[in-house]
């Protein structure tokens, strides 16, 4: 536990510097859009009516959905700017309803003694009608930097660091230190901004000059210490070093020296481990690595396309499925090299290879459980269907391959549970639901003592793990050659045994890692 | 209509009719002697505060002219030409944010007056509005009595050395002994300062004590004018001594009780 928080805290200054970035250029862009755009509509009613309604739809759409909306629309890039977008979008409709509900709320009386003493229309606005809407104004901004500075963690999955990583790689490796650490950090900073745009407002509204230049001192301070991280190059942790001489794996030292490579991760266990195991081979090759986890599924296939990241591991069936939109069932073998050809041809992305594992979707359930109802493959489950529930991910229900299942082994009586991937094996074992659609490589499987059952029909597609680059990334031969001893390298055991130190062994995927990468050295 | 001297404000034939349609003021002509009070009195939606509106050019006439010391008040920027006008109006209209000082001082720095100047002309306004400029000048408007507040809208309006000063229902939202006690010092501001000013109010005793000549309105037309003893001896029709009654009513029967 004190190692992982070291740990933690070593990613801190990043984290905390992208997620106080990106929120303050969110705010303080949207600022600039509601703001006068409040002012333009407080005397117009109908348009105010207008872009508070529009400004009201984009706040109803989750902040999660908002995010990863921005990215096709921004065309598949990833990072700050689809973060920004969305943020900025979010930070819009506090600011813009209070500026005009509070211009609006300035008493007429008030107004027309300005008009009768001659203030011209501007100076009205100036001296009159902001200072007085002012506090109703700061309202707004406060309960949009408290929204922004809380929806920033979701940046994550879009490929903006933020504090959501703690939140997200946490959830997925259940260190529940790390969420917490993640939710009290953006909490934290959420308080610290309102109660500073507070004092602002009190030293502008009792003219307290000093008060405001502290206040504006200490903002300027954030920004700077914010900004620091992204110059200023932090000694990484030191690696672990492997010094076995079994080089069929491990590349020509110094073949990738000082190239930058850039490593995707999807937002699981088994991603971390894997991305940790090529930053390992790539930093051995002296290669210097960027990162982006916690990825979503399609994002960072759009991030690959886009040569926005260089390589990440795959699935053949998760391509099969929601990238070439196929849903026929076909072996093993002949999905991979039609996948590949696929790839090469409409994106330009080059498939390395199989790593040699499958990590599939499989149905599990107790062994206890399964020998007491007779059940042995997919085909026993229908006499109990309707007795029985189905946990897995939001992902799988609406997937072909369930429906495909559901429809083949006429399991249309079951019931369906959709939680977060990282809490049904748990659920499973302790019998909150009696059938998980469980990964195949997760070292849950064997240590819950749960039993995957048989597919005899073969409808479940195959899911074999591939090094996938992107079409620029293809053009390196240094990087291709680094890589390609990973492939054919891991049996679904060591990625099983990897996943399981990691997930229950509270080993970090680093560890985990290079644990692998020992047995593929060997 | 009795004059003295050349008329500081002349109304010509003027109109205001609203896009709607509907006609606020029709065709009214007056004019204001140098000094003099002029009152507008009449029932509610009478058109008495559009006329007022029009004089400073918050409304704009759809026909005839308003002449201000001798030229269309349309020859005016309508700024410039509010800031050399006073202006009054009901619920004292000060502005919340602003001290007892900053509010007597926006027109002084709407005419950019340099800094001394205008510190002198707050404490003078201050003293003729009997207000201890000490004591007061520091204050929000929230932290001052109805009767205050009134006065620091004088005060407001007589900053700029306005030679017009246009009142809209100004002593209406004061407590009768407060509403006295302001007339009677604002009766002797005007003299002191020797301004003309226009009254609106609903009230005929106030038209009655305060104006050297009252104009009686209804559905935008003047229905009378002349001095208040013209008014008392021959109201022109039944509306006229209608508003007259009261307080005729109120005056006979306190003279009764005093025997």
């Amino acid at each position: 536990m004190n190692e992982n928080l070291a740990e933690r805290l070593n990613e801190l200054p990043d984290l905390l510097s992208g997620h106080v970035l990106l929120s303050l250029s969110a705010i303080l862009v949207g600022l600039a859009i509601s703001l006068p755009l409040g002012v333009f509509a407080a005397p117009r009613k109908r348009f105010a009516a207008a872009v508070l309604n529009i400004a009201g739809v984009i706040q109803t759409i989750p902040g999660l959905a908002l995010l990863a909306l921005m990215v096709p629309l921004l065309g598949g890039t990833i990072g700050y700017a689809p973060a920004f977008m969305a943020l900025m979008l979010y930070s819009i409709l506090p600011i813009l309803r209070n500026t005009v509900v509070g211009l609006q709320g300035v008493e007429p009386g008030v107004v027309e003694a300005a008009r009768g003493l001659g203030l011209t229309q501007k100076q009205r606005l100036w001296q009159i009608e902001l200072p007085l809407a002012l506090p109703v104004i700061v309202a707004g901004v406060r309960t949009s930097i408290v929204w922004v500075v809380g929806a920033a963690t979701l940046a994550t999955p879009v490929g903006a660091p933020s504090l959501g990583n703690y939140i997200f790689a946490g959830l997925q490796t259940r260190n529940w230190l790390s969420v917490l650490f993640g939710c009290l950090f953006a909490a934290g900073l959420a308080v610290v901004l309102d109660q500073l745009i507070r004092l602002l407002e009190v030293a502008a509204r009792d003219r307290r000059k000093m008060l405001a230049v502290q206040v504006g001192a200490l903002l300027s301070a954030l920004v700077v210490a914010s900004v620091l991280p992204r110059f200023v190059e932090f000694t990484p942790p030191a690696q672990p070093q492997i010094s076995q001489q079994f080089a069929s794996v491990r590349a020509e030292e110094g073949a990738l020296d000082d190239e930058i490579v850039r490593l995707g991760a999807k937002a699981f266990t088994e991603q971390y481990i894997l991305a940790e195991l090529m930053e390992q081979v790539l930093v051995d090759a002296g290669a210097e690595v960027e990162r982006l986890d916690n990825l979503g599924s399609i994002i960072a296939f759009d991030a690959l396309r886009n040569n926005e990241i260089d390589a990440y591991i795959d699935y053949t069936g998760t391509i099969w499925a929601t990238v070439m939109a196929r849903d026929e069932p076909i072996n093993r073998h002949a999905m991979f090299v039609e996948m590949a050809a696929y790839l090469r041809e409409e994106h330009g992305i080059l498939t390395l290879g199989r790593m040699g594992f499958e990590n599939a979707y499989g149905f599990a359930m107790r062994a206890d459980q399964a020998e007491a109802l007779g059940i042995r493959s997919l085909a026993d489950l229908a006499v109990h269907a309707g007795a029985l529930e189905v946990g897995g991910d939001a992902e799988v229900f609406t997937r072909s391959e369930w429906i495909n299942t559901r429809d083949a082994y006429g399991l249309g009586a079951i019931s369906t549970r959709a939680m977060d991937a990282t809490f049904m094996y748990d659920a499973v074992r302790d019998g909150q639901v009696d059938v998980i659609s469980a990964y195949t490589t997760d070292g849950r499987i064997a240590a819950y003592d749960l039993v995957v059952l048989a597919d005899p029909r073969g409808i479940l597609p195959p899911y074999d793990a591939v090094i996938l680059l992107s079409p620029e990334a293809a053009e390196r031969p240094g990087l291709a050659d680094a890589l390609a001893g990973l492939v054919g390298s891991i049996s679904d055991d060591d990625m099983r045994e990897a996943n399981r130190l990691a997930d229950l062994e509270r080993q970090t995927p680093q560890q985990a890692a290079s644990w692998l990468y020992e047995q593929v050295t060997e | 209509m009795s004059n003295s001297g050349k008329p500081v404000l002349e109304l010509r034939g003027v109109s205001k009719q609203y896009s709607g349609g509907v006609k606020a003021v029709r065709e009214v002509s007056l004019s204001l002697g140098e000094g003099k009070l002029l009152a507008l009195t009449g029932t509610s939606g009478c058109g008495k505060t559009t006329l007022l509106k029009l004089i400073n050019r918050l409304e704009e006439p759809s026909g005839g002219s308003v002449v201000y010391e001798g030229a269309d008040v349309r020859q005016f920027d309508a700024f410039r030409l509010r800031r050399q006008i006073g202006w009054v109006m009901q619920g004292d209209g000060l502005f919340p944010h602003f001290t007892v000082r900053q509010n007597i001082a926006v027109v002084p720095r709407l005419l950019e007056w340099d800094i001394a100047t205008t510190e002198l002309c707050v404490r003078k306004m201050m003293q003729l509005v009997q207000l201890d400029v000490e004591e007061f000048g520091g204050r929000y408007p929230h932290e001052l009595s109805g009767g205050q507040r009134q006065r620091v809208g004088f005060a407001r309006a007589l900053a700029g050395k306005p030679d017009l000063v246009l009142m809209d229902e100004a002593f209406s939202a004061l407590d009768p002994l407060t509403r006295d006690d302001l007339q009677r010092d604002f009766k002797r501001l005007q003299s002191e300062l020797g301004f003309s000013a226009v009254l609106v109010t609903h009230d005929m005793a106030e038209a009655l004590i305060l104006a050297d000549e009252i104009a009686v309105m209804r559905d935008g037309q003047i229905v009378q004018s002349g001095t208040p003893s013209q008014l008392l001896a021959a109201p022109a029709d039944d509306y006229v001594s209608g508003l007259l009654d009261t307080p005729r009513r109120q005056m006979r029967a306190i003279a009764e009780l005093g025997g």
